[in-house]
């Protein structure tokens, strides 16, 4: 039995020759051709068969990534700068060029190796959140926003594309906030059908057509958008028309349909406005836009339309109400001359001529002239001795009568006055009682010729006064 | 082992490893690169598989003070690793058969086909459990026939560890290139 080792035979050596000694023609014609696991990319082309342009034995220090960029200048710059795509990617000593570009899978193949779709575009400052689509259906794609290389970036395309969009709003906000969008967008958050509401600040009424700047004004991050507070005078303070003499609860009054008209509840403040109170335009009272303060006494507004002429002072309301100055309730009782009788339902005019009132006398011949019927007769008399303001009459005259005034009555009564004077308290007469023609039959039967004055004979009119037979009285004179 | 089954093991160590590709096949959605964790680790795994094996084999085979084990136990193993080993090696090819990477795949797949006709030529003689010739079968055989099958093997030995040969000799130039150009592709 042969005992050598079989690869020491001399077949086997002979072999082991011979494969040699092809892999040396093999090298000798073709060079390292043998060993590449693929054709170079076109771009590579020039490289050849020198693998040691891109590979790096492994005892040298140097990796491939560094042989790289001897030839790839145009990346080495790039790395120390953030705006350029591989300044942002490349992080660590350790980021190598094979961990996204491939070689060796023929001339026309991507030496790009990475999924597009996946790739991590948050890491370049801006992500795709929002850019997934370019319209349902149709996804982005790198050139469509790169346009000119991969790894470049130029922020006229934002604007270009969304200009198509709604070009008057990119218009107003560029100017308000400028030609770098990604100063501000990093692409996270949603911008377009931005819902305010989300914020927890609704926009309604005038603010919805409000340009952002107009109260985010030079906000440029999110954070700066985030600090303005949802108060009316985080805004609005400038628009102040009260100067701040109404605190800052505009909402009280204005809604964001605008500042006019003002929903101001006239009631919650210390002056209610009742009656014609209620109609009346603001500036009427609230002159040059002077609210806080307001003087609430009647005379502030009202002087000019005093037609006491300020003869009654100036406390209106102890006889007006705001239902209207017609509607007075003035007690007269409360003053000097307390209405009483006949005079409550007096009209005022008839004692307050040309709407005089104060001083008007309260002395009865001021209004009421002295009748005839008893003029004269009283001089330095007060009226109200006899007269109460119940009526004229009854008059309940006292005073000193030669004749008894309660003739004919009984039980304390008296007589009118006029029962016996007529037409006037100057004269008298008897025959209202008593009977001319029985009195003269029953005189001219006793012989008495003259009887034409009564009380010569019956001054008293007593029973048997004058000799009569007392039936009726009369006398014989 | 179990003696006699060493084709079916084989073809379910195949199998096993098949099943690990695909996983990572599907996993990944790429072809595992021969440069890979899992490609470097199939094809170096299989290529120290087919070494070694050959190697203690062909020792076990001709040593005279060493014994270890039954010839018959070797040589299944022989062929267990010599299926096993070549297949982990063509998985590490990422289906990529162009220059010396390739030139040693194909002699791989040669040296395997042949190692199937030499098992087959192997079976023709009569042998004990050592892998000696059995003196009594071989005494009852047509002696021109034992003389073929005895002419055939010798044949087939001249040719299979030639093969053999070549193919590490490519495969080791394919190892040090790799090492010298892309140990790990730092």
């Amino acid at each position: 039995m042969n005992n050598k080792l079989g690869c020491l035979s001399p077949l086997a050596l002979v072999s082991f020759f011979l494969a040699a000694l092809a892999l040396l023609v093999a090298e000798i014609l073709n060079g390292n051709t043998m060993f590449s696991p693929g054709a170079l990319h076109a771009a590579h082309v020039e490289i050849g068969d020198d693998c040691g342009q891109c590979h790096a034995p492994f005892w040298a220090s140097e990796r491939m990534t560094e042989r790289c960029l001897v030839c790839h200048t145009e990346v080495q710059a790039e790395l120390g700068d953030s705006s350029t795509l591989h300044g942002t990617l490349v992080k660590g000593a350790n980021s190598t060029c094979q961990a996204c570009h491939t070689e060796h899978a023929g001339p026309s193949a991507a030496l790009t190796v990475m999924d597009t779709a996946a790739f991590p575009h948050e890491v370049t400052g801006f992500a795709l959140a929002a850019h997934r689509t370019r319209s349902p259906g149709i996804p982005f794609t790198c050139n469509d926003c790169h346009t000119e290389s991969i790894s470049r970036f130029d922020a006229q395309t934002c604007a270009e594309c969304h200009r198509t969009l709604d070009a008057a709003y990119m218009e107003e906000h560029q100017a308000a906030f400028g030609a770098e969008c990604l100063a501000c967008h990093d692409g996270v958050d949603r911008f377009s059908h931005f819902d305010h509401l989300q914020t927890g600040f609704a926009l309604q009424g005038k603010h919805q057509n409000t340009a952002c700047s107009a109260c985010h004004q030079n906000a440029h991050a999110l954070a700066d958008f985030q600090g303005l507070a949802a108060t009316c005078e985080s805004c609005h303070l400038k628009d102040d028309a009260h100067e701040g003499r109404f605190g800052m609860s505009c909402g009280v009054c204005h809604s964001p349909e605008g500042w006019k008209p003002a929903q101001f509840d006239h009631n919650l403040a210390a002056f209610r406005l009742e009656g014609k109170h209620a109609a009346v335009a603001c500036e009427n009272c609230h002159q040059n836009g002077q609210y806080k303060g307001t003087p609430q006494d009647c005379y502030s507004c009202h002087k000019a339309d005093d037609e006491h002429n300020g003869q009654y002072g100036t406390a209106c309301e102890t006889c007006h109400n705001p239902s209207g100055w017609e509607n007075a309730t003035f007690d007269h009782n409360l003053s000097r001359f307390p209405l009483t009788g006949a005079h409550v339902n007096v009209k005022c005019e008839n004692c307050h001529q040309n709407r005089v009132f104060k001083g008007t006398p309260t002395e009865c011949v001021a209004c009421h002239r002295e009748p005839e019927y008893h003029a004269g007769m009283f001089p330095g008399q007060a009226c109200s001795q006899c007269h109460t303001t119940t009526a004229w009459r009854p008059a309940q005259y006292t005073g000193p009568h030669t004749f008894p005034m309660n003739h004919g009555q009984e039980g304390g009564r008296v007589n009118a006055c006029a029962d016996c004077h007529q037409p006037t308290l100057t004269t008298w007469t008897c025959y209202t009682c008593h009977d001319q023609a029985e009195i003269t039959r029953k005189h001219t039967k006793e012989g008495i010729a003259n009887f034409s004055d009564c009380l010569s004979c019956h001054p008293t009119g007593q029973e048997g006064e004058g000799g009569g037979d007392g039936d009726g009285g009369g006398g014989d004179d | 082992m179990l003696r006699g089954k060493e084709l079916l093991l084989a073809f379910l160590a195949c199998l096993v490893i098949a099943a690990s590709y695909g996983g990572v096949l599907l996993f990944t959605q790429a072809v595992p690169a021969a440069s890979g964790f899992y490609g470097h680790t199939i094809g170096i795994l299989g290529f120290v598989l087919m070494l070694i094996t050959e190697t203690l084999y062909s020792l076990r085979k001709r040593s005279r003070s060493a014994r270890w084990g039954r010839m018959v136990d070797w040589l299944q193993f022989h062929i267990f690793t010599g299926i096993v080993g070549p297949f982990m090696v063509f998985l590490h090819s990422s289906w990529k058969f162009n220059g010396l990477a390739g030139v040693t795949l194909l002699m791989t797949g040669v040296v395997v086909f042949s190692g199937f006709i030499g098992r087959y030529i192997y079976t023709r003689i009569p042998r004990t459990a050592d892998g000696i010739e059995d003196p009594g079968l071989t005494a009852v055989m047509k002696a021109s026939a034992l003389a073929n099958a005895r002419r055939l093997m010798s044949l087939w030995h001249a040719v299979h560890i030639p093969l053999g040969m070549a193919l590490f000799t490519a495969a080791f130039a394919h190892i040090l290139g790799a090492l010298y150009y892309a140990t790990l592709l730092k």
